[in-house]
């Protein structure tokens, strides 16, 4: 063989040939045959994607079926990393309020082929003016998400509480959740989320290199999102409403619950807000006029905000008087319109004294020198033991979030923040008429005349009325707890009540009462350093078997008797009227019958000086 | 008849078509995914135009005489090496690189008819009986041939391409006469860059040489300049390596070895093995593959379509494949061994070389043994430019087969 001869060479050529193509056969062998499954399953994986179907969240109705929030649609804007340009990021950018940075840094955080939601809602003007100009932005994609949609604009507020999204906290304790849900955050969204949510369905789909969706993959894998369950909470809408506008351009809460089933029929606080700028992204300028308000828009005022309750508290320190038999019902005491304690003098409201008193009355005239010193009789240790066993102090429970105890003052206490034999029995007596460290809330105000109109048994105060399945159709009813305040005896609330009977019959809530219902009550003007006094009245009617309690507070508003007490009573001819209980007729009626006796009073007198004058 | 089939070398002219149906239908299918349907560019129909002009000039080459094809050498050459002036000049930039002159309506891509070119002009100038490319001066000067259009190709910078000239050269010179104890001192060099990270390597390919030098009887001054020179390549290469920045070491492992680099060179290599892999042994079918339907697949009308063969013909369709190639270049090496004129055998050489440089290499780079480097695979691979060159070299080759008695 000649190295050299053409004949070699071509050999060597042709052998060249079969071992390259002979390395090439061998190596699509490896991938195609012995590998292939693996290479089967990467392609799948390619091309298969798992899209989550959002369920739709339970809307929210009141006793009666009337709807307060449900879900209406909204567009949400997102950018798809690998196609936006930065004519596109600029654009959104002046939409969305977001800067250019802000949005490069959330598409950089995110996968090339992952949508990246930008705009949380964005109004139909927008997108249509998107969807037009829809060729010169890359990269935008809009898809439509339900959002929260209430059929009032004021006096939900605080009560719904908002939505957003998801945190890290959460994301831990509820593995069925992704970043980007929405969640309730506050007050009932928040604490009946699990049912109003819902469960996630599953949809498989077939997804080309851009991740686009190019056809859904049916079969049994996939799964329908289950939607969330109706609430119905106990609140009457009308008469939330009605209590709304009684405290319209006030500051304060109104709290009214029937005591037979612990039902909260209206929960309301003012000034509030509306709940339709939160469904999104709070526009700035809202966001920084709430933050800024003096008024504090924001907190509640019913269950959030803790006050001195005042003249409605003396109603604690005589059930623990009697209870304890440290008096009788007869017991009396006489007040000159002041109170010596020590060196220093304290006075009554009336400054002429209301002379001497047993309980009843001293109930109905709201006397301070009375209860001084029965407070200190009594003694700062029972006075507390019977304030922690109407459950003040403490939170309702309520399905609520962020809620006040409030803050009710013991021995303890006391010496741990002013040291021990440093505290004086001017703050005792003070705590007797409910003034000094003691704070309560509306709520517990409300719960605790509850516990009085029921003569001694708790149900506890619940929004909470049932929660229906709307695939299952099953109705799952809400169960308040129930039990009784151990240990007082009935005639103690017999005596208590009676007083508070005289306080709206003739007493300082005369404004409360209504014609034809016995209506009981405290009122109660907290003195507060911050300016004009609280106003205060709390009660319940009708007297024999209440159905409905109640607790109004005005802050700032000056005299319990002129102030709240007419708003409680207002709010409670209303709810004997849809109850059909009250005929507003009546105050017509009642008008003419006035104003007929006061003519006929002064044609008498007119007959009187007359014949006088005759006389003479 | 039979008079006929002594003209015609129908194993040749038969895998030439097998292989460019094969694309046609790798073509249309792949332009018939979801996206192609909106870009406008129909390539399957633009091939099918390509081809039937090239089958043309296979035709007129066919019957022109040989002769023709020699004068014309020089001038092909030194009007493919203006053309490619010109690309620096007033290239449209594609793919990272200027590529492409415009002319009215057609994009032509002067390197592929270089590398013809060049083919043809190296083959005259070193089939001359006064070039004996043993001595240097002839050596370095037949050289000079494949480096200018390397060099200017290198420039646009597309060095994939720019490598078929280096890769074309010493085939031709080998079987221009060349020896093949000069080709392979030629070749230890290289690889002893890739031995000298291991001892064991480079100790027995040195010991190899020592051995091969003195059996070779060949002068004292060039066994030591040989050794030397190994030794020198052996011990610098791995102190140069460990120089390099870790970026620039980083773009060179990354270029080897792409799946390295998942989401940057590598993800095209991924997805081609994924689509090749998946195919199994009977692919999933005409127009069924997902990776190729869904555009999972880069570059499948050019770099990737034997992935498109893969996915959708599984490990049958790549054997056919493979199988036709083989009968190509088998008849190729044959119809060089037996043609009468040396200028004619090293043409059909050099064709030969160029054509299986960039099948093996493409085909490699589907499955991930090579780098992705952009060259087409012949016949298969969308491109006017490149199938009409094609067409002209297997025209040129079955002129050479019908007058391989004249000539």
């Amino acid at each position: 063989m000649q190295f050299s001869s053409l004949e070699f060479k071509k050999n060597v050529f042709i052998v060249a040939v079969f071992v390259l193509f002979l390395i090439l056969a061998m190596g699509f062998f490896r991938i195609q045959i012995s590998r292939s499954s693996i290479y089967s399953r990467k392609s799948r994986q390619n091309s298969i994607r798992m899209i989550t179907r959002m369920p739709v969240r339970g809307n929210i109705y009141d006793r009666d079926g009337r709807l307060i929030v449900d879900n209406r649609p909204a567009f949400s804007l997102y950018l798809v990393p690998a196609e936006v340009t930065a004519h596109t990021i600029q654009v959104i950018s002046r939409l969305s309020g977001l800067s250019e940075k802000e949005i490069r840094e959330k598409l950089r955080r995110s996968g090339r082929f992952q949508p990246v939601k930008i705009i949380r809602q964005v109004d139909m003007q927008t997108l249509t003016w998107i969807q037009e100009n829809i060729l010169d932005l890359p990269g935008v994609e809009w898809r439509t998400e339900p959002k929260r949609h209430y059929t009032r604009h004021s006096g939900l507020a605080h009560l719904l509480g908002t939505l957003g999204e998801v945190d890290e906290r959460e994301l831990e304790k509820f593995p069925d959740l992704e970043p980007g849900d929405v969640v309730g955050k506050k007050a009932i969204e928040r604490r009946y989320d699990r049912q109003l949510r819902g469960r996630k369905g599953v949809q498989f789909v077939k997804v080309d290199a851009l991740g686009r969706v190019v056809e859904e993959i049916s079969g049994s894998q996939n799964a329908k999102p289950y939607p969330g369950e109706q609430l119905f909470l106990t609140i009457d809408l009308r008469l939330q409403a009605y209590a709304d506008s009684l405290m319209e351009g006030k500051r304060g809460a109104l709290v009214a619950i029937d005591p037979r089933t612990g039902d909260i029929l209206t929960l309301l606080s003012k000034p509030d807000y509306d709940l339709s700028y939160f469904t999104g992204v709070v526009p700035r300028d809202i966001w920084n006029k709430l933050l800024n308000d003096p008024h504090h828009p924001l907190y509640d005022r019913a269950y959030q905000s803790s006050y001195p309750p005042g003249s409605t508290y003396k109603l604690v320190a005589a059930i623990a008087a009697l209870n304890e038999h440290i008096i009788t019902p007869s017991w009396t005491a006489n007040c000159p319109g002041y109170f010596k304690l020590g060196r220093r003098i304290i006075r009554c409201w009336k400054p002429d004294g209301h002379g001497t008193q047993d309980l009843v009355h001293a109930i109905k005239n709201s006397c301070n020198v009375y209860f001084y010193k029965l407070g200190l009789l009594i003694g700062i240790d029972v006075w507390h033991k019977y304030s922690r066993m109407f459950h003040f102090g403490e939170k309702t429970g309520v399905e609520l979030t962020n809620e006040n105890p409030g803050l009710v003052p013991s021995r303890q206490w006391y010496e741990k923040v002013y040291g021990k034999g440093k505290w004086t029995r001017g703050m005792l007596a003070n705590l007797a008429i409910g003034q000094g460290e003691l704070l309560v809330t509306p709520l517990q105000m409300a719960q605790f005349v509850s516990i009085l109109a029921n003569r001694g048994t708790l149900v506890t105060p619940h929004l909470g009325l049932k929660l229906f399945d709307p695939i299952t159709k099953k109705v799952t009813v809400i169960q308040p707890r129930r039990y009784r305040i151990p240990g007082i005896d009935s005639t103690v609330y017999a005596i208590v009540l009676r007083g508070m009977r005289e306080v709206v019959d003739g007493g300082t809530g005369w404004r409360a009462g209504i014609y034809g219902i016995p209506v009981a009550g405290k009122t109660g003007t907290a003195q507060n350093p911050h300016g004009k006094s609280h106003a205060w009245f709390i009660g319940f009617a009708p007297f024999e078997h209440p159905e409905i309690a109640i607790a109004v507070l005005v802050e700032n508003g000056g005299s319990g008797g002129g102030v709240a007490a007419p708003i409680a009573g207002a709010y409670l001819k209303r709810y004997f009227y849809y109850q059909g209980k009250y005929d507003y007729s009546i105050e017509r009626i009642l008008a003419e019958q006035r104003r007929k006796q006061d003519s006929l009073q002064v044609a008498r007198q007119q007959a009187e000086a007359d014949s006088v004058r005759q006389e003479n | 008849m039979s008079g006929l089939t002594k003209k015609i070398d129908f194993f040749l002219l038969f895998s030439v078509l097998g292989l460019i149906a094969m694309g046609l239908v790798a073509l249309y299918s792949s332009s018939h995914t979801v996206m192609a349907q909106g870009s406008g560019t129909n390539y399957f129909v633009k091939q099918l135009f390509w081809t039937f002009l090239g089958l043309t000039i296979v035709a007129v080459v066919y019957f022109i005489p040989p002769r023709w094809i020699y004068q014309f050498s020089y001038f092909f050459y030194g009007f493919s090496i203006f053309l490619l002036v010109l690309v620096i000049f007033f290239g449209r930039i594609g793919y990272g690189a200027a590529r492409w002159l415009r002319i009215g309506p057609f994009l032509l891509q002067p390197s592929e008819l270089a590398k013809l070119a060049t083919i043809l002009a190296l083959a005259r100038y070193i089939s001359r009986e006064d070039c004996d490319l043993n001595q240097l001066k002839p050596f370095l000067l037949a050289a000079l041939f494949p480096f200018v259009p390397f060099l200017l190709i290198a420039r646009q910078p597309d060095l994939g391409t720019a490598m078929v000239f280096a890769a074309l050269t010493l085939p031709m010179f080998y079987w221009a006469g060349l020896k093949g104890v000069n080709l392979t001192l030629i070749i230890i060099p290289f690889i002893m860059i890739f031995a000298s990270f291991n001892f064991y390597a480079f100790l027995i390919i040195m010991l190899i040489l020592l051995f091969f030098m003195i059996y070779s009887r060949r002068s004292r001054l060039l066994i030591i300049f040989v050794l030397l020179l190994n030794i020198v390549v052996g011990l610098t290469t791995p102190a140069l390596w460990n120089h390099l920045k870790p970026y620039q070491r980083n773009r060179i492992i990354v270029f080897l070895d792409p799946e390295s680099d998942p989401k940057g060179s590598g993800y095209q290599i991924i997805q081609s093995k994924v689509a090749i892999g998946s195919g199994g042994l009977t692919g999933k079918g005409f127009m069924q593959g997902s990776q190729t339907q869904l555009r999972f697949l880069p570059e499948q009308h050019t770099d990737f379509i034997y992935a498109v063969i893969g996915e959708e013909f599984g490990f049958r369709g790549v054997i056919l494949g493979i199988v036709l190639f083989t009968i190509f270049f088998v008849r190729g090496i044959q119809i060089a061994a037996s043609v009468k004129n040396k200028y004619n055998g090293i043409v059909a050489i050099g064709i030969v070389t160029v054509l299986l440089f960039q099948a093996v290499i493409n085909m490699g780079m589907t499955i991930g043994l090579f780098p992705v480097t952009g060259l087409p695979l012949p016949f298969l691979s969308y491109g006017g430019s490149a199938m009409l060159t094609n067409l002209l070299m297997v025209g040129i080759l079955l002129n050479f087969y019908r007058n391989k008695y004249e000539y």
